[in-house]
């Protein structure tokens, strides 16, 4: 029978009057790799922090590789990695160093033949004496993986990790993640508001709004839930609502700014009418989009996960653009 | 078959084994170390302490330098201002090893270091710890390098081996008390100027209104009372009579040890519950 490496039962965090997570229950699976997926101030950093002990439980249980984090919060610290959206290492040390320090944080009394099958394996044994700041960004970042992966964690928390990355860095970084599922057999749990990473690494999503899971799967059983395309329309001119709502083969009319979304029952039989109903001229731009996991935030949410306005700064991506800048 | 395969097989075999207990030495130790590192590696930390020594032997020291032999004799009971100015001097350079800590602490919340320190089993306490004695023995970097500076500025000193160790010790013991406090009072703190607005409000206080740099027998009677509370007297107290007059008053030590002791405890307690990871 499959454990769960993490289990929540009525999660909740409350900041004053803000409930950044709302009574969530999640089961991880042992081995796994599983996604949170949520725009900026969904809940995905709460969740992390709430099930690494590093902020307190306002209601609810949680339970990682086996141990109560109210109750046995060191226990679970023991047992978990954690990778951060900013690569977070002491620049003035070399990368020996930095390992060096993560062994004595978790008193580990035999570490350097780990720690060297660990630098072989990321490719870094060759640059141990020299020090990180002399690094690029994705050997950082392979860093910062070795440094989690150094005490044989049962669950590693990856919190937003290709934040502000180039998307050969993201790419190289994506083989990692799995590599580091598969090889070392690891639980990871990944926030991401990139669609495109939870559909590439992740065997079970959930996505997260405004502290509530609103939907659990698969990524593949999620995108059979809808059970329809979207039409994406900008136009020059104003357009009447209605107009759109009569063109046939429309079930469902948005506005997102100056953009209609369209949810159409298939967009091939749909756009010939669409293209009859509104002059060509009149269309700015027109796009389709058949059944993803961005279409099923949109279905379930109404709004695109990249969409501004959840009116909570990313900070953490200006911390980690400002340490790139740095560099 | 690969290394790597064979490594990841020996760790998934060990991940159902037990996890080795926790230790607070080992902990204390890299954090400490870190702390030591990061202070030698920084070329302008190394400089400055350095440098600072001589230049507040020379600035201070000099303000007497056009007064006769008879009247710095008549105020500081002895011929040589800078020795008696370098107990006070040293004592004060005390005051401000916590705020370096404070900062350390402040920079690794907002960089996430922090964060990365506290989700290890590391307690708070241990933290705290670390950065206490990191930053003390920051401060404590200075004395040799004052003493030097003070033989270089032709002061000839008393005491023995024992009484200068005491002495020693009570600088410790009063650049440990002022770290605790420092450190305490930034422990929820993500701004880079609460260290400086605590130092800028303690310092002049502190350093003024103790024997540090002149006479107490000159004071006001109300300086006077809060020189004989103030820990920078004492240790400047301690010192003045080991290295100029060669004569020894334990109960200074005893002070300053019961002063970092009540730090240390009161803001291990702080730290333990208002230590932020960011």
């Amino acid at each position: 029978m499959a454990t769960n490496a993490i289990l929540t039962e009525n999660l909740t965090k409350v900041y004053g009057k803000l409930t950044a997570v709302d009574h969530v229950n999640l089961k991880v699976g042992e081995g796994t790799v599983f996604g949170l997926l949520g725009p900026n101030g969904a809940g995905k950093t709460t969740m992390i922090k709430l099930l690494t002990g590093l902020t307190d439980i306002t209601e609810g249980e949680a339970y990682v590789a086996g141990f109560n984090v109210r109750r046995d919060p060191m226990h679970v610290k023991q047992r978990i990695g954690w990778v951060a959206s900013e690569v977070i290492l002491d620049d003035d040390f070399t990368a020996w160093e930095n390992l060096w320090l993560q062994a004595k944080l978790q008193s580990l009394p035999e570490w350097k033949d780990r720690a060297e099958n660990l630098l072989t394996y990321f490719g870094l044994l060759d640059r141990r004496k020299d020090r990180v700041k002399t690094f690029s960004t994705g050997m950082r970042k392979k860093l910062e993986i070795a440094l989690a992966l150094l005490h044989q964690p049962e669950v590693v928390f990856m919190d937003e990790p290709t934040i502000g990355l180039d998307a050969n860095t993201r790419h190289m970084l994506w083989d990692l993640i799995i590599g580091v599922n598969k090889e070392f057999g690891i639980t990871v749990l990944l926030t991401s508001h990139y669609i495109e990473e939870a559909d590439a690494l992740c065997e079970q999503i959930s996505i997260i709004d405004h502290g509530k899971f609103v939907a659990s799967g698969s990524p593949t059983d999620l995108k059979a839930r809808v059970k329809a395309d979207f039409v994406e329309l900008e136009t020059r001119e104003a357009v009447d609502e209605t107009k759109l709502r009569a063109i046939p083969g429309v079930t469902e009319v948005r506005t997102q700014g100056k953009t209609w979304i369209l949810r159409v029952s298939a967009a091939e039989e749909v756009l010939p009418h669409i293209f009859s109903a509104l002059k060509t001229d009149e269309i700015r731009r027109i796009n389709v989009e058949k059944p993803s996991l961005e279409t099923v935030f949109l279905d379930i949410t109404g709004k695109r996960i990249d969409q501004p306005g959840s009116d909570v700064p990313d900070y953490r991506k200006f911390y980690a653009q400002m340490r790139r800048a740095r560099q | 078959m690969s290394t790597e395969t064979t490594y990841a097989r020996a760790s998934r075999r060990q991940l159902a084994s037990e996890r080795p207990r926790v230790s607070q030495r080992s902990q204390f130790v890299g954090l400490y170390g870190r702390e030591l590192l990061r202070t030698f590696r920084n070329p302008w930390v190394l400089v400055i302490t350095f440098v600072q020594p001589f230049m507040w032997l020379a600035f201070f020291g000099s303000s007497f330098s056009g007064a006769s032999p008879a009247l710095v004799q008549q105020i500081f009971h002895t011929d040589s201002y800078i020795a008696f100015l370098l107990p006070g001097v040293l004592s004060t350079s005390m005051l401000t090893v916590g705020m370096f800590g404070s900062m350390s602490t402040i920079q690794d919340k907002r960089f996430g270091f922090m964060k990365r320190i506290l989700l290890t089993p590391t307690s708070k306490a241990t933290v705290y710890w670390s950065k206490v004695l990191g930053s003390t023995s920051r401060g404590l970097i200075q004395i040799p390098v004052m003493i030097l500076a003070a033989l270089v500025f032709g002061v000839r000193f008393a005491g023995d081996p024992l009484m200068w160790a005491g002495w020693i010790l009570g600088i410790f013991f009063l650049g440990l008390g002022m770290s605790c406090f420092f450190l305490a009072m930034t422990a929820s703190s993500t701004d880079w100027q609460t260290p400086g607005v605590i130092s800028n409000f303690i310092t002049m206080p502190l350093m003024f209104a103790s024997g540090a740099l002149l006479p107490l027998a000159n004071f006001p009677a109300w300086m006077q009372a809060i020189a004989s509370v103030n820990p920078v007297s004492f240790s400047s107290l301690l010192g003045r009579g080991i290295v100029v007059f060669g004569t020894v008053d334990w109960s200074y030590l005893g002070y300053l040890a019961l002063f970092a002791t009540g730090m240390l405890v009161a803001g291990t307690a702080i730290a333990s519950r208002y230590l932020k990871a960011e």
